[in-house]
């Protein structure tokens, strides 16, 4: 049996984390998930109202829209941003590059400026007539100047000023899952007569598919959390709620609303969807193992 | 201490001999610090603490803040400013946890009707409403400027303005085209007689300016013109009246102002460099301008000095409403305050004194809703900035008619309700072939049906305004 003073120095160690956990985490998610269940009319003044929040939610249209554009935004990050990275690591991992690490530093700084500085630069690259792009397109080719691309490619917009500030960071990761590739396996399968297409697909890439997992997991769960760039690029959902996340849907009720039991509701299912992709990748990567 | 106890001590201290000395010093700042704080006395303040949130206000408020806490010592007057945001934050915060905050609170619509969403009871700002009946100051303030402070017939608020809206033009482009505003009463008569400036003069086949900076993402100005002509959210007991006949009238009106062949305004959006770059270049010959908004085009495009005139918005029908309303604030008082009288006194020191109301004028542009005010001649005082206009005046004689904005908790989703349904009889306006104004009225009707339809399933869920859906007009 342990000593009873073992045991109270144990929990004297482990109550300031206990303590923080409890208060910080733990009593959050269950107040949330209990709020989920209420409905908040103004600042004093909740009901109960069991699954009722949750139902109108999914009678919600916008809440769909949300959910569709944030896919969108997803699919982005996953199926265009990560093939760029890798394909950037693997471009930097040739031996015969040189200033690898200058080009490291120019691709990985767009990460370092912060959301509000990249949400600003590309609103002010894509405003419609006094733009940028606009300005360059129509004395190029007479494009008109009035084309809103942040009206009618809001998602597009949103993936190619994430894309500026992201391929960057998610190449440092697959840099340096490259750079652990055992060389001699490359070799043996170049002497095998695999061709470089082969090579990066049976060896490059099973050797990298861990970290690869990390990443595509890291991606899809900072794509659902998308809030601060279009709020801060389209000053709130857009035109027609095209840059309307389910953050920010959340966000609105909670927030602008006031209807806190809505929010929270809404957090947790954003909180399922999270937990499904993480056990989605989980299941991948053991299936692979 | 007898030797049996120091040595069951010392076994229950022993584990923690185990820690390095950095690891001992750690846990002992830990310890040390978590009980400074624990055991610190929390500091109370003996002054009446007030929170705004523009730096042109509290510029405002400093003299009569220092000439109140002169007057009166013991009731020392504190004033922090905010950011809308923080504010925002701070005050939902305090409100939902229901802890002390400021006792003065000057805040915006946007933040006030958010307020409004509980009980009346349940409101943490002080009802006002007997004070100020008891006082004479629901006569002496403009009444209409009351509507966005008052839930359910109750006042929780001072109004701190009026805010009558006119239309700025750019009065070197008229006159140089030879145009005479002097007849216009309607819209169609002022887009009739602005029309030879829409003009394509780099040739690519655009106009290169517009006669209005009107857009359907100006969410303010679509509220501003849909009040303006009649119609609105909600009507004085908070039921939703977005399908009324003159929102149709009026959203099919906008929408054929911003797209298809009848297209006669532009999108030079407000508070930002661009939008200033493009009033600038005339891109848009005209823009609402609420009293406010004067101070921020002279301070942020002070080039257009001498080149805009004011004039009564143009009426949606002929002798219809010529101004609307635009933006507001007001001062509120804290249910938390400990000193309820104190904090009105403090109140209507800083809102309505005639020193006050002049400030606000001269620093802001912004015409005081005290009626007794009006009289003060600064508001004759030509304005160079608009060719010599004594432009207050002009607000002044359009402040009895500005419409009331009946306010509710739901007024930010109805906007944007709204706003979807102008896009959508937008983008119908722009198909070819043209559709007639009656086809865009029946499509704003049916857009606007669906709209309010959302804002009642939304009013039906919140037991404290649903009631209101089952009275009848």
């Amino acid at each position: 049996m342990r000593p009873r003073s073992t045991t109270l120095a144990a929990w004297s160690l482990l109550a300031p984390f206990l303590l923080l956990f409890i208060v910080f985490t733990a009593y959050p998610i269950v107040r949330s998930l209990v709020l989920s269940t209420q409905q908040t009319f103004g600042p004093g003044t909740t009901v109960f109202v069991g699954t009722s929040n949750y139902r109108a939610i999914f009678d919600d249209p916008l809440f769909y829209k949300a959910l569709l554009n944030t896919s969108i935004f997803t699919a982005g990050s996953v199926f265009i941003q990560l093939p760029l990275s890798l394909g950037l690591a693997m471009l930097l991992n040739r031996p015969d590059i040189r200033g690898r690490a200058f080009f490291r530093v120019i691709f990985f700084a767009p990460s370092l400026v912060g959301l509000v500085f990249v949400a600003m630069i590309f609103s002010l690259l894509l405003e419609k007539r006094t733009g940028l792009v606009n300005q360059v397109l129509h004395s190029w080719t007479g494009f008109p100047l009035d084309f809103p691309w942040m009206q009618q490619y809001a998602m597009g917009a949103l993936i190619v000023a994430a894309l500026w500030m992201y391929v960057g960071f998610n190449m440092v990761y697959f840099l340096a899952a490259l750079q652990n590739v055992s060389p001699e396996l490359d070799e043996a399968a170049q002497i095998d007569g695999a061709g470089p297409w082969q090579r990066f697909l049976n060896v490059t890439l099973p050797a990298i598919a861990p970290v690869g997992g990390f990443v595509v997991l890291l991606s899809i769960i900072g794509s659902f959390q998308l809030f601060e760039l279009p709020w801060i690029m389209f000053q709130g959902p857009g035109y027609d709620n095209r840059a309307l996340t389910v953050v920010m849907y959340l966000f609105q009720a909670g927030f602008e609303v006031g209807d806190l039991g809505y929010a929270s509701a809404v957090g947790w299912i954003l909180a399922l969807i999270l937990i499904g992709a993480a056990l989605v990748q989980r299941a991948a990567s053991r299936s692979h193992a | 201490m007898s030797s049996a106890r120091r040595n069951q001590t010392k076994r229950s201290l022993e584990p923690f001999s185990a820690l390095s000395v950095g690891g001992a010093v750690v846990l002992m700042l830990a310890v040390l610090s978590g009980a400074v704080l624990a055991l610190r006395p929390v500091e109370r303040r003996d002054s009446t603490q007030f929170w705004t949130f523009t730096r042109m206000h509290a510029a405002i408020y400093e003299p009569a803040i220092e000439r109140w806490n002169a007057e009166r010592p013991g009731q020392k007057l504190e004033m922090t400013v905010f950011s809308i945001p923080a504010l925002e934050r701070r005050t939902m915060s305090s409100f939902l946890a229901r802890t002390a905050m400021a006792e003065l609170l000057e805040v915006d619509r946007t933040i006030a009707q958010r307020t409004f969403g509980g009980p009346l009871e349940d409101i943490g700002f002080v009802d006002l409403t007997d004070r100020l009946a008891a006082e004479g100051l629901l006569d002496a303030i403009n009444p209409p400027s009351f509507s966005a402070w008052t839930s359910r017939g109750r006042i929780f608020g001072i109004p701190h303005d009026v805010h009558p809206v006119m239309l700025a033009y750019r009065a070197d482009l008229v006159e140089a085209a030879g145009i005479d505003l002097s007849h216009v009463e309607t819209w169609d008569d002022f887009f009739a007689a602005m029309r030879p400036l829409m003009t394509d003069a780099d040739g690519d086949g655009e106009p290169d300016r517009y006669l209005l900076n009107f857009w359907e993402t100006h969410v303010e100005s679509i509220e501003t013109l849909l009040l303006q002509a009649g119609g609105g959210f909600f009507d004085a007991q908070g039921r939703p009246i977005i399908a009324s006949d003159a929102n149709a009238r009026a959203l099919a009106k906008l929408a054929s102002w911003i797209g298809g062949p009848t297209r006669v305004a532009g999108d030079a959006p407000d508070f930002t460099a661009s939008g200033n770059a493009l009033k600038l270049n005339g891109y848009v010959a005209s823009c609402l301008m609420p009293d406010w908004m004067c101070d921020i085009f002279q301070k942020e495009i002070p080039q257009l000095s001498g080149k805009l005139k004011l004039m009564p918005l143009p009426a949606f029908e002929r002798g219809g409403r010529r101004t609307s309303v635009w933006g507001g604030s007001m001062l509120g008082i804290s249910r938390t305050a400990a000193d309820v009288e104190q904090c009105w006194q403090a109140a209507k020191h800083l809102y309505l004194s005639p020193e006050l109301a002049r400030q606000l004028y001269e620093d802001g542009d912004i015409i005081s809703p005290v009626r007794s005010n009006w009289s003060d001649p600064i508001y004759d005082s030509p304005d160079p900035y608009f060719c010599g206009q004594a432009k207050g005046r002009m607000y002044i004689e359009l402040a009895d008619d500005i419409p009331p904005r009946p306010s509710s908790p739901f007024t930010l989703l109805a906007r944007a309700r709204v706003q979807e349904a102008l896009m959508a009889t937008a983008q119908r306006a722009r198909v070819e072939p043209a559709p007639s104004i009656a086809e865009l009225e029946a499509e704003a009707r049916s857009r606007l049906a669906a709209a309010d339809r959302a804002v009642r399933a939304a009013m039906a869920r919140n037991r404290f305004h649903a009631q209101v859906l089952e009275t009848s007009p």
